[in-house]
């Protein structure tokens, strides 16, 4: 089932929970993280019909060649732009699934305590400024794309470089945002367990 | 600036230091040695004032974005094909070749006494980029062929790699523009995933190797008749410059321009006799009619790219106007003398 | 300041051991580190606008384009059985064999990897093709995760493999300007086909190599490599059967290349969709397996991609910090000849293997160093095939081999990564060994090349 998740959006999470204790925030901001997880695990599971898509036309590509003689710069292009956006488009549901590959020889051992020390320093101090700077970096360069509509520098490719271009922008903010997520929710599960201890 | 050049020394003093990215692999004979070549001169020119660093593609950008590194500063300065930049502007292919368009000599004399250059420094200017000519390979070789061509017939359903407008004209009769890259044109060429490509001239085909797994070599080039190639810089920094420095990279370029087309003349015949007596390579023509279909063929397709943009309209205004009376004149003269040579 | 970038490798290394994602830290590192030469004025920092083009020039790139397509043939497999049945079937073929699925392994790896030569994709394929159905025969963790990681890596070298064509190219253009700078202008070429032929022999002897280190273990440790019980076994005609679609598959995807119905990338979309047409006919492939196959690829290959990313911007910043001029002379002054020269190009290439991919090392460090070596009279086709051996066993070298990274990605959590690294330690061994008599018989590379397009 497809998720919107701007449906989940519109309500505000904290009508529900008033009866709560009043002085934790930790409830509204946690349904606030679920929401972006929720969003970014829809945005992954829907994007992730561009690898078959791509598998067909690929295949489609070489049949019509080979069995029938035909062939169009554009449809070869559009496997491409399928690529492109899947990996682009995904790169922060991959965060979310924790599936971005890490040396664990001793991060395995860790108690989760540690771990979240380890993803806390790396999301503050190497995957925000890194997606910081690739945003900073890339606005000329894609705005300059939109700006002349550029095309494809393929007689008879795609006219929708510019569309393509601004993965270079859409796949840092989801990465930014994943993060904050995720940061939020580290923080929150530390506050809780502090909270649990002390009762 | 006017004062800084002339009241002196510390324009003298100032060092600049520049980056040049290009299209090519580092050192790729012919078109790679050009802005190598560059950099030595200007270094030499300026005594060492402008030092200029060539990147080879994927050093610093990948090939096809040398024009964006140019235009952005990361580098000052580029060695590309203005062809390459189409999906910005659908009038650059014009600076580097058409079907059946100008030759080296003719395109030289079209740029610099023609009004050729002050129409590319406009198409360029909005990117803050200003180009300069940077060397041509003279007439390209129409290709490397699996199967022989002997009609227009045999063009069709014909698996080619052939970028740019030829890819258009190509398909126009029937055949299947295939897009590939450079790594995997080789392979593909000797499975026959595709039939044909084109690639520069004998120089550098022999270097890539096609007579390997190719029989049908056809010299004779109709798509790319001299293609240019460009030296690019970035406005800025050329405007920071002291007069005398941008005096030097104009002459320069111009000296590179005209050394490239020189180097081909001179390796492109050693490379035919290499091909002929050591691989048994004999380079053939394509039959008269299928030129013919060619040829027309590419004269629908320049008046479609004129139909859909008025940049390369105009531009093409000044250079079908040029065509026409040179190609008047050669006639009478250069063409007049090849064929009285072999009397 | 250019030992700032070997700082910078150094506390990458260091960052990695914690455990935070490859990429991340690669590409976080080199932002901190360039800013620490920002304030110094040891940096370029005009370098750092390249990034854009950098990373468009990533998601954009042909070649890799089949890293996707590989990966969902590989999983799409392994969701739906095809791949353990196959596996089972061929261990039964190979029943009386010591390690019997350990040779099927290699076996079948050796094919898929004749077909692409991206490390990501083959050790990946390989990984969720064989790990699970090795791992629920009893095998050993450690010799079934080395066993997949090797294999896997063999695309590299033996043909046709993306690496060698990227190398050939660069490697054609360094040969002709040394012949040009030693005057000779009617230059000697040498070819994508050259080096692919060259592979050949090599390529197969590494085969050889891990099946007799298979059988050692097999007949050893038998106990790493449990046979199958007597109540599994079935008839010659049934395995012959179950071999059928796999088989199919393998031809297709070669088959295309080698007939000259798809270039190298292509054919990995026909190896994918062959996959799924096999699925299909098993009656295997519902709305749950197709979801689970695209989003299994898509996670997959936003981890390679990010990690090519972060590769890229770790090299940018190294190169902005004097790092390439540092290579370089650390090669200029290159002692003890020949020999000497070899030696420390191989030693820089197979340190620099741990963190750049072959992408960079390709276009960065061969251009510098394989014109040098040719001027003193090295082979350029024996060349090739070492540096492409060379970082095959860089890839596979703990704890910072690609290979591994992508081998972990796609390993169950219960496998200490450990168990990794003791696995590829032997194929490291058997590698360096193969190089080592490669650097005494050349003509085991340079000999076929002149067999088949003579001179
Ligand atoms: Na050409
Ligand atoms: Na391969």
């Amino acid at each position: 089932m497809l998720l919107s998740p701007f449906a989940l959006c519109i309500k505000t999470p904290l009508d529900n929970d008033k009866n709560k204790e009043a002085m934790d925030l930790s409830l509204p901001v946690e349904h606030f993280v679920k929401r972006i997880k929720m969003a970014s695990d829809w945005l992954g599971r829907t994007v992730s019909w561009c690898s078959f898509l791509m598998v067909i036309v690929m295949a489609a590509v070489v049949i019509l060649r080979y069995g029938f003689n035909l062939g169009w710069i554009w449809l070869q292009e559009t496997v491409l732009y399928l690529h492109a956006i899947t990996l682009m488009l995904a790169m922060a549901y991959t965060l979310n699934k924790d599936e971005h590959v890490r040396v664990d020889i001793f991060y395995r051992k860790f108690s989760q305590r540690k771990k979240n020390k380890v993803n806390l320093f790396g999301h503050l101090l190497f995957l925000m400024p890194m997606c910081v700077f690739i945003l900073f970096m890339s606005w000329s360069y894609v705005a300059q794309s939109w700006l002349i509509l550029e095309t494809s520098q393929e007689a008879g490719g795609l006219p929708l470089v510019y569309v393509l271009k601004s993965l270079l922008i859409i796949m840092p903010v989801l990465l930014l945002v994943q993060a904050c997520a995720q940061i939020l929710q580290i923080f929150f599960e530390q506050k809780r367990n502090q909270l649990g201890e002390t009762k | 600036g006017g004062e800084k050049s002339s009241s002196g020394e510390i324009a003298e003093q100032k060092q600049y230091k520049w980056k040049l990215v290009t299209s090519w692999p580092k050192n790729f004979p012919g078109l790679g040695t050009a802005p190598e070549n560059f950099a030595k001169l200007v270094n030499d020119m300026s005594n060492g004032r402008l030092s200029i660093k060539v990147y080879g593609a994927g050093e610093i950008v990948p090939g096809f974005e040398v024009f964006d590194a140019v235009s952005q500063g990361t580098a000052q300065m580029g060695h590309a094909g203005a062809y390459y930049w189409k999906g910005k502007m659908p009038a650059s292919p014009i600076f580097t070749a058409l079907p059946f368009g100008l030759n080296a000599q003719e395109t030289n004399g079209w740029l610099h006494y023609g009004g050729g250059i002050e129409l590319w420094r406009e198409l360029y200017k909005p990117f803050g980029v200003i180009p300069f000519a940077g060397g041509n390979t003279g007439v390209q070789s129409a290709g490397w062929f699996k199967k022989e061509i002997k009609t227009v017939d045999d063009l069709k359903g014909l698996k080619i790699r052939i970028p740019g407008l030829g890819g258009e004209v190509m398909k126009k009769l029937g055949a299947v523009p295939v897009a590939l890259t450079g790594g995997e044109l080789f392979t593909s060429l000797q499975s026959g995933a595709i039939d044909a490509t084109e690639w520069v001239g004998p120089y550098n085909d022999l270097a890539f190797g096609f007579y390997k797994v190719t029989d049908h070599y056809y010299a004779s080039g109709w798509h790319e008749p001299g293609a240019m190639l460009e030296f690019t810089v970035n406005e800025k920094a050329f405007n920071e410059l002291p007069k005398d420095l941008q005096t030097i990279i104009e002459v320069a370029t111009r000296a590179v321009n005209q050394d490239m087309l020189d180097e081909y003349t001179a390796r492109n015949q050693t490379a035919l006799e290499t091909l002929k007596n050591k691989h048994g390579i004999e380079a053939k023509t394509l039959p008269p009619e299928v030129m013919k279909a060619l040829k027309q063929a590419s004269e629908e397709v320049i008046a479609e790219q004129i139909a859909a943009d008025p940049t390369f309209a105009k531009i093409m205004k000044s250079y079908s106007a040029f065509q026409q009376k040179v190609a008047a004149y050669h006639k009478i003269s250069e063409v007049e003398y090849y064929n009285n040579r072999e009397l | 300041m250019e030992w700032l970038s070997l700082l910078m490798f150094v506390v990458v290394c260091v960052v990695l051991m914690l455990g935070y994602p490859v990429a991340f830290s690669l590409a976080g590192v080199a932002l901190i580190f360039s800013m620490i030469g920002t304030f110094t004025g040891s940096f370029d920092q005009s370098l750092l606008n390249a990034l854009p083009s950098r990373l468009y020039g990533i998601m954009t790139n042909q070649t890799l384009l089949a890293v996707p397509l590989f990966v969902f043939m590989g999983v799409m497999l392994e969701k739906s059985k095809v791949a353990e049945s196959l596996l089972t079937s061929m261990t039964q073929a190979f029943g009386r064999m010591p390690a019997g699925m350990g040779v099927a392994v290699i076996l079948v790896g050796a094919l898929m990897a004749a077909s692409t030569g991206i490390v990501g994709a083959t050790v990946v394929t390989m990984g969720l093709l064989s790990l699970p159905s090795m791992l629920k025969q009893g095998y050993q963790q450690s010799y079934a995760t080395g066993v997949i990681a090797a294999t896997g890596t063999l695309g590299q070298i033996i043909p046709p493999s993306i690496a060698l064509v990227l190398l050939g190219d660069v490697l054609s253009s360094s040969y002709q300007q040394a012949q040009l700078a030693q005057g000779i202008f009617s230059p000697e070429t040498i070819s994508v086909g050259d080096l692919f032929a060259a592979a050949l022999v090599p390529g197969v002897m590494l085969v050889l190599l891990y099946l007799l280190y298979s059988l050692a273990v097999g007949v050893f440790k038998p106990n790493w490599t449990p046979k199958q019980s007597d109540e599994q076994k079935v008839s010659v005609p049934q395995i012959l059967v179950s071999l059928i679609p796999p088989l199919t598959l393998i031809f297709l995807v070669l088959g295309s290349i080698l007939l000259g119905v798809a270039t190298p990338t292509e054919a990995a979309g026909v190896g994918a969709f062959g996959a799924t047409l096999i699925a299909l006919q098993k009656r295997k492939l519902n709305k749950e397996t197709l979801q689970a196959v695209m989003r299994s690829t898509t996670t997959v290959t936003s981890m390679i991609f990010m990690i090519l990313i972060g590769a890229s911007i770790f090299s940018l910043v190294f190169r902005g910090f004097g790092g390439e001029e540092l290579i370089h002379s650390l090669f200029s002054e290159m002692p003890g000849g020949k020999f000497g020269a070899i030696l420390i190009v191989m030693v820089v290439i197979f340190l620099l293997g741990f963190i750049l991919d072959f992408i960079e090392i390709t276009f960065v460090v061969v251009p510098l160093v394989a014109p040098v070596l040719f001027m003193m009279g090295v082979d350029p086709v024996w060349l090739g095939i070492m540096i492409a051996l060379n970082l095959q066993t860089s890839f596979l070298t703990p704890p910072f081999g690609f290979a591994l990274f992508y081998l972990r990605g796609v390993t169950p959590e219960s496998i200490p990564t450990t168990a990794i690294y003791k696995g590829v330690l032997p194929f490291i061994i058997m590698q360096i060994l193969l190089m080592v008599a490669l650097a005494f018989w050349p003509e085991m590379a340079t000999g076929l090349p002149k067999i088949i397009y003579g001179n």
